[in-house]
Formats: C-alpha cells, structure tokens, sequence
C-alpha cells in the first residue's frame, strides 16, 4: 500500500516535471515575451537561395574588400573611394614630403589646403598628421606610422572609435547598401563622416509638416 | 432572399393599381388611396422591408435595380460609347467581380493586373507594371532602427511617401518621427509635427510604422479577410476586399494603420509605376493601408525605401532567418527592445541603441 502510494506521487512528479520542463516551447503560441528571438535560436535554414543580390543595386567593380580586422569576422565589401577621390594620387601635385615642403615655403605663403578646417576632436590630440602620412600624400597612417590605405581608412578611425568599429563589422553601424540581400555591402566610415569634421550637422527635416499645425 | 425582400406581398392589394406608377413609386405610399393596413403603426421594418406591393411594381423595382447594377456593363453594352469607354466597362465590371487575392490562382491574379494595368493606361496614357511576386523562401523580414543615430531629418518619410504613391492632399504618412526628450519614452510628449532645425538639444527621435507582428491583431479582427500575413512576415492588405470598417486600425496598437478618407490624390508625374498588387498600387477611397515594408522592393532584395533614404544609417533591414545577415547581428548582440512587449503581438521591428 505504501510502496503504491509513493508510486503514485513520483507519477504526478514525472508527469508535472515533463510538462513545466524548461525549452518546452510551445511552438504557435505567442506567449514568452522574447519568444521571436528565443526561436530565432532554434531555427535553422536549410538553404538561403535568392534570385537576387546587392550587385543588382551596386557595381561590383566599384567595391573593395574590407581587411580582416578580427579573426573569423565576416569580409564585407565596401565602396572603393580611391576610385572616387577626383585629384589622387595626391602625389600628382604634392611631389615632396611635408618636410620639404616647410622647409620651402616664403613667408606668409598660403598652406595647402588652407581651407579645410579639423572639427575632429581637440589639436592636442588630432592634427593633420595624425592621419595623413607627411612623407607619402597617398596615403594614411596609423598612430604608429603603419601605412593606410585611403579605401581602408577604417583601419585608421577604429583606432580611437573602437565600439563603433566592433558595430560596424556586425553590422549595427553604417549604411547598409543596394539591399539587404547577401553579399554584404555597407557604407564606409568616410562615407557618411565627413573626417575633418565628422559630427552630423543640424539642419531643418527634409520635410515640414506645418500644415498640421492650426 | 432578394427575393423574400421583393415579394414580401403579405396582403394583395387590388389586382390593378394604375395610379401606382405615377411619381410615389410603388403600392403602399400614402399618397393615393390604398387601404390602410388593418396592422397598427408600421415600423421601420414595414416600412421599408415589409412594403406591400403588387407584382407589377415588384417587377418594376427589381428592373431598375438591376438596371442600376448593370451601369458598369452599360458603357461596354451600349454601341454608342467609344471603344476605350467601353473596354473600361468592361474592365471595370470584371474587376468589380474578382475574388479575394488569396482565393486567387495565378492564371487570375495575371488576369487582374493585366486588367489593372490596361485601366491605367486608358486613363493616363502611361503604363504601370503590377507584381504579384510571392514570398521569398525561407526569408522572415525584420527591421532594427536605431535611436541613438536618428536625428530625425524624415528624408525617411518623404521616401517613403514618393515609393508607396500616398495620398498627397491629406499627407497621408505611414512613418512617423517622434521627438522626445532624453531619458523618457512617452508618446503622450512627444513632438511628431516639430518644425525647427534637428537635432534638437536634448532630445532623441523614434520612428514608428507597421510593425509587421508575428501575432498581428489588425489581421484578426478584419471582418473580411482582407488583410494578412504573409510567408515572409509581411501583414498586407486586399484594396479591393477591404471594406473600410476600420476594425485595423482600432486592433493596431501602434497606430500602424492609416485610411482614406478621400479618393488619394497623387499627381500622375509623380506616381511610382512600378507596383505591386499588395504594396504601393494606387487605392480608392475608404480603403485602409500601411508601411508593407516596401513590398515591391523588399521582394526584389532591395531595402525599403525608407531604409535606403536614412543618411544616419538608423535603419537596419534584413533576413531575421539568415544568421549572417546584419539585422541578425543587431538583435543577437545589441540590447534591443520592442514597443508593448506585454501584448505578446511580436512585431518584427526592433529598437536599439549604439
């Protein structure tokens, strides 16, 4: 009889203890607040096969490669700005290397690009050298003076912007371009920043709906 | 029971009532000398409903009425109208009798773009090009917007109007651009209609539109199943099935619906030819729409329209099933969040912040 009764009671224990079993999702039902996401885990798609891709939208010849930053990161293309840049090689004009350059210029003679102001952090910690290399015009340079490609000015800006960096190799910063289809596309840093000055400026909304107010 | 209606003779009248036909159309109307119903008072029902009459005048009525009905087919019918006026009757009456999109084979949703299609070009001269395109497979839409980045320009909202051929003259927007103050989230201070130079000091911007919900309670209470999910994600609408109840738009808890009050007025230079029967297609009025993630684009593997006119990068959108796609990315390692997550409606349509 006893032995009956603790039969019994280890029944009702297996039974309530399969039905409130963690991962016991039901699956039509909306009812966990993170449930979407929660099955997002679960799932796996077989095969991604779109008709379409972002080089619909995008000329493949006008993208690059990004350099892989962190190993097993996705390499995503974005657009090629040496191939928009309308005066390089800047070597064309600029043939010797700042120094020289320095060294050569009468008294009140204007700078190169006098015009170009740096809004970009304070000039105790940025000037125009922190980026442009003063002996190579064509190209960047890292805060240790590695050479840095124009397309690859990433590599460059990462270097302080390092959270946005981490946003933009996942994918949470930068635009994305020509679709949402694979291959990944997505915007360059410069290529919505402006690096001279790279903080969205305020301007009035595209659009004003005024005439809602009465 | 068009016919109970018509032959509802519960008493005869005298067989021949001549004077019936003249001005007061049909039997019992009071104004000639009919008896009066031995019943008391009638109601509305009587009235109207349960009107005595003669089989002469119930022939009659049925007559016009049919006559009213066939006034599409009249143009097509008639020899006198042009040969344009009359394939729009024609069309037009065919279009009146199509069934419900979902209920359609694919031999009849080509039919009725072909229909809709040749309409626009007997009106306008132009031609326009309606898909039908069905869900990708294997793909689940979901949109991230980030509110630390949006500075609320609505170059988003003015794409969005452009793409999806919104009624101009009442402003119809599916997006909104709320601006509130750092450190709350509350709709009831927000700022939708600001009108000064952004980003205002101290303040972030959220936008709102049709969530897409998995568990989408617009969808259950159309009375006429004009509006669903589909495969991918998207909740769309039947233009032509619905009938404006507006049930939607009192379920949607985010004010994700908008309607027609008016016939939508978009200036023919201005309209977006390239469509999609369930996206940006032209509506009538009393009809209900929203944001259908640009269907005629997204479809295409192009982003919406408001994705690609974001100058922050805000916008985020993208395959959720896709593990290697960038939305993917935001909602496995950003802190995201939903709007009444309590209601258990699952939009697709994430918030987060740098």
């Amino acid at each position: 009889m006893k032995q009956l009764a603790v039969l019994g009671i280890l029944a009702v224990l297996i039974v309530l203890g399969v039905k409130c079993a963690p991962g016991q999702h039901d699956e039509g039902g909306h009812n966990g607040s993170h449930h979407l996401l929660e099955q997002l885990k679960y799932i796996s798609v077989d095969s991604l096969n779109y008709e379409f891709s972002r080089f619909d939208q995008v000329d493949k010849e006008k993208l690059v490669q990004i350099h892989q930053l962190v190993e097993g990161a996705e390499q995503f293309l974005i657009p090629d700005r040496m191939a928009e840049m309308k005066s390089y090689p800047c070597s064309n004009c600029h043939s010797k290397s700042l120094e020289a350059l320095q060294a050569g210029k009468a008294p009140g003679e204007k700078k190169s690009h006098w015009d170009i102001e740096i809004v970009h952090a304070k000039t105790v910690t940025m000037q125009c050298t922190t980026c442009h290399d003063p002996k190579n015009f064509n190209l960047l340079h890292s805060l240790t003076g590695a050479p840095i490609e124009f397309n690859h000015s990433y590599e460059l800006c990462g270097q302080c912007h390092s959270t946005q960096q981490k946003d933009w190799l996942g994918g949470a910063h930068g635009k994305q371009v020509g679709g949402w289809a694979p291959p990944r596309v997505s915007q360059t840093c410069t290529g919505c920043h402006n690096p001279h000055k790279p903080a969205f400026e305020k301007r009035l909304p595209a659009r004003l709906n005024t005439e809602w107010l009465k | 029971m068009l016919f109970d209606l018509f032959f509802k003779t519960r008493k005869p009248v005298e067989e021949d009532l001549p004077q019936a036909s003249d001005g007061c159309g049909s039997g019992n109307c009071g104004c000639k000398k009919t008896p009066e119903p031995t019943t008391a008072e009638p109601d509305g029902y009587d009235m109207k409903l349960g009107k005595t009459m003669n089989r002469r005048a119930a022939f009659r009525q049925m007559t016009a009425g049919l006559l009213a009905g066939a006034g599409m087919v009249q143009a097509s019918c008639s020899a006198t109208s042009t040969g344009d006026k009359r394939e729009e009757g024609q069309l037009k009456w065919e279009e009146y009798f199509k069934k419900n999109y979902r209920l359609m084979t694919d031999e009849e949703k080509s039919k009725t773009v072909e229909r809709l299609e040749r309409l626009y070009e007997i009106n306008t001269g132009k031609t326009i090009n309606v898909s039908t395109n069905g869900a990708v497979e294997n793909v689940l839409y979901g949109y991230a917007f980030n509110i630390s980045k949006c500075q609320g320009y609505m170059d988003c909202v003015n794409a969005c109007v452009k793409e999806n051929n919104q009624d101009r003259s009442s402003q119809m927007q599916y997006i909104r651009i709320h601006e509130m103050e750092n450190g709350q989230l509350n709709f009831d201070d927000a700022d939708d209609n600001y009108f000064h130079e952004v980003p205002a000091e101290g303040h972030f911007y959220l936008g709102t539109q049709c969530y897409h919900c998995e568990n989408p309670p617009c969808v259950k209470v159309c009375p006429v199943g004009a509006t669903w999910k589909e495969d991918d994600g998207i909740v769309v609408i039947d233009y032509d099935w619905c009938i404006g109840c507006r049930y939607c738009m009192a379920a949607c808890p985010y004010d994700g619906r908008r309607f027609n009050w008016q016939t939508p007025e978009v200036p023919e230079e201005e309209v977006n030819h390239t469509q999609h029967y369930l996206g940006n297609r032209l509506r009538s009025k009393g009809v209900m729409e929203k944001c259908t993630f640009c269907i005629q684009r997204s479809r295409n593997g192009k982003n919406p329209a408001c994705v690609e006119a974001c100058p922050t990068g805000a916008r985020i959108f993208g395959n959720i099933l896709d593990p290697n796609s960038e939305i993917r990315w935001v909602l496995e390692n950003k802190k995201v969040f939903r709007l009444k997550e309590d209601l258990g409606t699952e939009p697709k349509f994430w918030y987060y912040m740098d």
